[in-house]
């Protein structure tokens, strides 16, 4: 008795959500596009906040940064719940496997003193940044239009306060498992006048009314703070005999080339936006230069303290790493005015 | 017996159908042109005349991470021909003759 093997294809009815299909064509669609595009609220509000009768509750007007179609930006990343969470959690082990071993061989206790130094009174206290840092994304993710975005901003700022936690578990190990470092470092970010610009800075970010000028001026500023502390420290420290400061750095760097792909996305897509793209190359470019010159001023002064401890070119490298922002930022379209 | 040169002989892949399979599968799409994609439960056969090319870098770009071409191993059922190389950055599968 012979068989004959046949497969028998069943096409399903459809293959994903309509509004999906209405805008990919009827092609199955990935979960990250399922659970991101058109899912913002767009219609049937019924009250306009009391507090600001001009506008809807989720309205594309709390920012001056416009899109034609605010899912013209997507996360480059495709991240949704599962996958983000899969990716943080691994990264916080990492984290924590590399803090285990810093604590294993007391690698802490025998860091130079000007790197303990420049630990308690610099770096520490930046959780402090990192927490007004999430406020700042968690108020884009309210404000923003368009669920591409706001999932970013809402990510983002769950990663701020994985940020603040990295640098208060690095703390709490640095003063041997005490919490005393963290209050001695938030004391400092209160009254110490090296911090002290940065921190008005830091909050006259979080009383800015349009999110989107908020949020580049925080990204400005990471970029500034990022530079210096994860990356040109990194190698000064490699040089300086401080490894574990180093082996600390890393996490916070690879995270921020993580926040980079999806930030940098979203500046293309608002310079790239065929109706509202020139005006937002326009705004981008007056923002990034205020916030620019802001950031310099705020951070020159940690710069120039970071020097004074460990030397390594602090100042030179901040300098430097502004100018290629400005030129990233001039080379991605946006027009900057001061050169 | 006619033969078909190598050049136009089909040359394919059979790919389990799943979530991440689908970058690759669009990315092998993209990447050549004359290629005919049939699905069939749970997989999907691509199959093009003479030479098919599997790119990280576009694979990459549909997936929002890093692909390296070993993952490939994963994603595949069965292919016919010949793979003619797989280094970091591509898969190429043709006839040698």
């Amino acid at each position: 008795m012979q068989f004959e093997l046949r497969t028998q294809v069943i096409e399903p009815p459809r293959k994903t959500f309509q509004h999906l299909v209405d805008r990919y064509g009827d092609r199955p669609a990935s979960r990250y596009e399922e659970g991101t595009i058109d899912v913002q609220a767009t219609a049937n509000f019924h009250y306009r906040p009391l507090w600001a009768p001009d506008k809807e509750i989720y309205d594309p007007s709390w920012t001056a940064f416009l899109l034609e179609d605010p899912y013209s930006f997507t996360d480059p990343r495709q991240f949704y719940y599962a996958p983000y969470v899969t990716s943080r959690s691994e990264m916080h082990e990492a984290f924590g496997s590399t803090l285990d071993y810093l604590e294993k061989r007391g690698l802490l206790d025998r860091l130079p003193d000007s790197w303990a130094t420049l630990i308690q009174e610099l770096v520490l206290p930046l959780r402090h940044y990192e927490a007004a840092a999430q406020m700042n994304c968690a108020n884009g993710c309210r404000f923003g239009y368009g669920t591409s975005i706001t999932q970013c901003l809402g990510y983002a700022a769950f990663d701020r306060i994985g940020n603040a936690q990295i640098l208060s578990r690095a703390g709490i190990s640095f003063g041997g498992g005490t919490a005393e470092p963290l209050d001695v470092a938030k004391r400092d970010w209160l009254e110490e006048g090296t911090l002290q610009p940065l921190r008005k800075l830091t909050e006259e970010m979080l009383v800015e009314k349009d999110w989107g000028v908020g949020f580049i001026t925080l990204d400005i500023t990471d970029q500034l703070l990022y530079g210096l502390f994860y990356n040109h420290l990194d190698e000064v420290a490699l040089m300086g005999g401080a490894g574990s400061y180093s082996l600390l750095a890393q996490h916070l760097s690879g995270w921020f080339t993580d926040q980079r792909r999806w930030v940098d996305a979203l500046y293309k897509a608002w310079i790239a936006d065929p109706t509202h793209g020139p005006a937002n190359a326009a705004l981008l470019g007056q923002v990034a230069d205020k916030a620019l010159a802001d950031a310099l001023a705020a951070v020159r002064p940690i710069a120039a303290r970071a020097d004074e401890l460990v030397g390594g070119g602090c100042t030179a490298a901040l300098e430097a790493t502004a100018a290629s922002v400005r030129s990233a930022l001039a080379a991605a379209g946006a027009t900057l005015q001061e050169a | 017996m006619t033969t078909i040169p190598a050049t136009e002989r089909p040359v394919g892949v059979d790919i389990q159908e799943s979530e991440t399979n689908r970058a690759v599968i669009e990315a092998i799409e993209a990447d050549n042109a004359d290629c005919t994609v049939r699905h069939m439960p749970g997989l999907v056969r691509v199959q093009a005349p003479g030479r098919l090319v599997i790119n990280a870098e576009s694979v990459t770009a549909r997936l929002g991470r890093d692909w390296e071409t070993h993952e490939f191993q994963l994603a595949i059922i069965s292919y016919f021909g010949h793979i003619k190389e797989w280094d970091d950055d591509e898969i190429v599968i043709a006839w040698d003759h």
